[in-house]
């Protein structure tokens, strides 16, 4: 335990940035005072949701013993949406007095019906709600030692004068930090994530850019990390488990995982598969990775190990490997999907990648997006690290990078990981966060955005979420318990499931699918897999 | 039983707007499920339903807000501030040093209600309400994510309240006025109230100076029944019988609801008298069930010689200060911030 108590990060609004002090504004039909409680209701539906939680009270009342299947068996989804919870629930429920939807309101529309008016036009009506996104971070760090204030102070500082520019200044404070870091507890706390910062700031003054990234070395590192905290098994199990639920009913299932490692995610989805009632689909697995340093084929290799797993479940399966050094290298007609197949896309951390970019091309996303979509998948499972490290400004980057990665550390210090996981673990972050501070343009590609941004840019891309349910929350938050320290918190996000150190959540999964494309074609078909459409 | 049975939704339609309404019947259905008959409760499904929003450092409409986990206990309290005027010169403030030098600056150490079960110090409904007070009193507000029942009974909530009062007055960056120390305010509403209440006993037999308590509906209660329990049972958004449940829920296994943390006044209760208790401004709304017990506590509390202030909101229901959308809840607003002015 370190002799810190780091509330949170300090962090500088850059002059830049305009958007301190302002968050973004909801839509302007919601209630807003709803919205400041966490609930998405438009205003002129608030009669109708009224009306839905009257029926439902009502139900509840008349079949008392239905409670508990509610509660246990019922799943629910993205309580923010409160109309649509409370039809869920309603339709849950027998004799459910659900109105069809020709039904004449009894009530209507006119506010003040049965309802008290409010007492004045609500001041507050369009009441900013803090969004994560907007997480530009001022302030706090409530640190109870001189020398840990110190050195946050002289990292915000070096990070603003390499912001400006001014690298003699920021060399001397690179120095004035090495030495304050010997009167430092470099074993845990601030003083360890400073150390790696430090560090990185240092090499990007020497234009060292963040150390070369050999494949063998990442995947070792991510193994190691995999085991040290709950992180990457969160990411798997969530989609595992929105993956299982979309195959439902499809005899033949295709997951193309955009990064396989060494398959950790695919045991367990095979294992569940193969007790799937009704019996196990043929499974198909594409897995996507970088070519092997030594020449080896570690992907088929990987894929084999896999087929013999699902052989002694009698699991019908086969494998096919795509090497490619970047996602953005791989072309649609190297996964081919076969129209009666249902297809799983996985990117677990491999989207925000596709982000950067050089000045003479678009970020590369732009193209990925659509291709996935051209392939028609069932589900797009995303996990992305919920974190603002793509912002252009560098000490926004900065801050909000010191302040993730410390809690980050903080978390794995807490799940008290064995060595060598523990030491590999951290290695695999320093990674991360050399490659957010001393690279630009396309070598960097720890892009990390927040769900909010996420939830934007697939929206335009056309897909549509999927949420994930409470039965994915409570097996999530059970795993936690197995695996895991006191700290560690999953989330409801609308839809979405964040797992976090205490309050801060970390990482964001979600699931997606493609909405069917339209061509307006003469006979007015609908053609799913034309590339050519756009909506 | 009449009233609790029958769904009395025109009863509570009323008196409160649609919004609110729409908001706390929500919660009162969501909390059906929660509970179970045989006293366990749904954790899963509750940390599932309830809205929860992250703390926020950058000023939004002038507050501020961060967490703090206390190593050892793992304690988080969420600290808001006022945000600042103007930018310091490298863009950020420290927050070592004292909230003011020259005045007296109110720090309100909060406790969210949820009838000891419910909620948590990140519930949307509550940092949004610690937000307003901020901006209110001029201060800082410290919210207490305590510990909840069923898995920790009593006095785990009080034990939480009072780590939390030692945390706040040893922070130089909460102290004010020319004579350095935090000026601490408790409040809480319901469960919170109760828990006020409970941690400012202990500070007072302590010595622990605390210069007001907040105490808003809060949760109090007795074996008997009173007579505002059994007339309004049902009818305002609370059914008695879910009181009941919260009580075995949070008190020792085996004990009535005379268990002094329920009825601090009652057979068991204990003197207050000649305790340097803070004075308390107690809100009680007119349609809460609860109003006999906690009119009770205020005339127990002057029994004790203590300085008390009743606020009667005779058309209120519970949870009427969740949205600015009543004259309950600016009537409230302009007793609190009354009752923070610190004379110096």
């Amino acid at each position: 335990m370190g002799p810190f108590d780091f509330a949170a990060a300090a962090a500088a609004a850059s002059s830049s940035s305009s958007s301190s002090g302002s968050a973004p504004k909801h839509p302007p039909d919601l209630d807003g005072l709803l919205a400041g409680a966490g609930y998405k209701v438009r205003s002129s539906e608030l009669h109708h949701v009224a009306q839905r939680l009257e029926r439902l009270e009502t139900a509840m009342v008349n079949s008392a013993s239905h409670i508990p299947h509610l509660a246990s068996d019922a799943v629910h989804y993205n309580p923010s949406d409160l109309a649509s919870w409370v039809d869920s629930m309603l339709s849950e429920l027998p004799h459910s007095s659900s109105l069809p939807s020709g039904f004449p309101d009894p009530y209507p529309t006119a506010l003040g019906c049965g309802w008290l008016d409010p007492c004045a036009p609500q001041p507050h009506q369009n009441v900013v709600v803090p969004q994560q996104q907007q997480q530009q971070l001022t302030v706090v760090a409530a640190l109870e030692e001189d020398s840990g204030i110190r050195l946050v102070h002289a990292l915000m500082t070096c990070a603003e004068s390499v912001q400006r520019g001014d690298s003699s200044l920021a060399r001397s404070l690179v120095e004035e930090m090495q030495a304050l870091l010997a009167r430092v507890n470099t074993s845990c706390g601030i003083g360890k994530v400073a150390g790696y910062f430090i560090d990185a700031l240092s090499r990007r003054l020497l234009g060292l850019g963040s150390a070369p990234a050999w494949t063998y070395e990442n995947e070792v590192l991510y193994h190691h990390f995999y085991e040290a905290c709950p992180y990457l098994k969160f990411a798997h199990f969530t989609a595992n488990q929105a993956i299982l639920e979309a195959f439902d009913g499809h005899d033949c299932v295709h997951v193309i995982d955009f990064n396989l490692m060494h398959g950790l995610q695919w045991p367990a989805l095979i294992q569940a598969l193969a007790l799937r009632a009704g019996g196990p689909p043929l499974l198909r697995l594409t897995g996507i990775g970088p070519p092997s340093p030594d020449g080896r084929d570690t992907l088929r290799q990987i894929g084999l190990r896999l087929k013999e797993l699902a052989r002694s479940v009698n699991v019908q399966f086969t494998f096919r490997g795509v090497v490619a050094s970047r996602l953005e290298d791989v072309k649609p007609w190297m996964l081919p999907v076969s129209p009666k197949e249902a297809v799983a896309v996985n990117s677990i951390m491999q989207l925000h990648k596709l982000l950067g970019s050089d000045p003479n091309r678009d970020p590369p996303i732009g193209s990925v997006l659509p291709w996935i979509r051209s392939l028609n998948p069932k589900i797009m499972t995303v996990v992305e690290q919920e974190a603002s490290h793509n912002q252009t400004g560098f000490l926004d980057r900065f801050t909000e990078a010191l302040y993730y990665y410390s809690t980050l550390f903080d978390s794995l210090e807490a799940a008290c990981p064995v060595q060598p996981d523990k030491a590999l673990a951290e290695m695999y972050l320093q990674r991360e966060i050399c490659n957010i501070v001393c690279c630009e343009g396309t070598a960097r590609l720890e892009r990390h955005e927040p769900l909010d941004k996420w939830r934007a840019r697939l929206g335009e891309a056309g897909f549509t979420p999927l949420n994930l349910g409470s039965n994915a929350f409570k097996q999530a938050s059970m795993l936690l318990t197995l695996f895991s320290a006191e700290g560690y918190s999953v989330e409801e996000n609308e839809g979405c499931l964040t797992l976090g150190w205490h309050s801060r959540p970390l990482i964001a999964a979600s699931a997606w699918q493609a909405v069917p494309s339209v061509v307006n074609s003469p006979t007015g078909v609908i053609n799913p897999n034309d590339n050519n459409n756009q909506l | 039983m009449a009233g609790s049975n029958e769904v009395n939704a025109n009863e509570s339609k009323r008196v409160v707007p649609l919004n609110t309404w729409v908001l706390i019947s929500n919660f009162k259905l969501a909390y059906n499920l929660l509970r179970r008959p045989d006293g366990t409760f749904n954790r899963d499904l509750a940390e599932f339903l309830d809205r929860k929003v992250p703390a926020n450092s950058v000023p939004v409409e002038g507050v501020l807000s961060f967490d703090h986990v206390h190593r050892a206990t793992g304690l988080l309290n969420r600290v808001y501030l006022p945000a600042p005027d103007g930018v310091s010169q490298w863009g950020f403030e420290e927050i070592d040093k004292p909230l003011s030098t020259t005045e007296a600056v109110p720090v309100i150490l909060f406790f969210h209600g949820g009838s000891f079960s419910h909620s948590s110090a990140n519930s949307a409904i509550y940092d949004t309400f610690c937000r307003r007070l901020v901006g209110l009193c001029k201060g800082a507000v410290v919210s207490v994510n305590y510990r909840r029942s069923p898995e920790h009974r009593y006095p785990c909530a009080y034990d939480d309240g009072w780590a939390a009062l030692k945390w706040v007055k040893s922070r130089p960056w909460l102290m004010s006025g020319k004579d350095s120390k935090v000026h601490v305010y408790l409040a809480g509403d319901s469960s919170g109230g109760n828990i006020a209440h409970h941690v400012a006993v202990r500070a007072a037999e302590a010595e622990v100076e605390i210069l007001g308590n907040i105490l808003l509906h809060p949760l109090f209660g007795g074996q008997e029944r009173t007579e505002s329990e059994m007339r309004l049972d049902g009818k305002y958004f609370v059914r008695l019988e879910e009181r009941d449940w919260y009580w075995r829920a949070y008190l020792p296994e085996g004990e009535d609801r005379n268990h002094p943390a329920c009825n601090p006044f009652g057979p068991r209760g204990k003197s207050l008298k000649g305790l340097k208790f803070p004075k308390s401004l107690v809100v009680v709304a007119g349609l809460d069930l609860l109003q006999d017990w906690q009119l009770t506590y205020v005339e127990g509390l002057e029994r004790n010689c203590q300085e008390v202030k009743l606020l009667y909101l005779k058309e209120a229901t519970i949870g009427f200060y969740f949205l600015p959308n009543n004259e309950h809840f600016y009537c409230l607003m302009e007793e609190i911030k009354n009752f923070v002015k610190i004379d110096c």
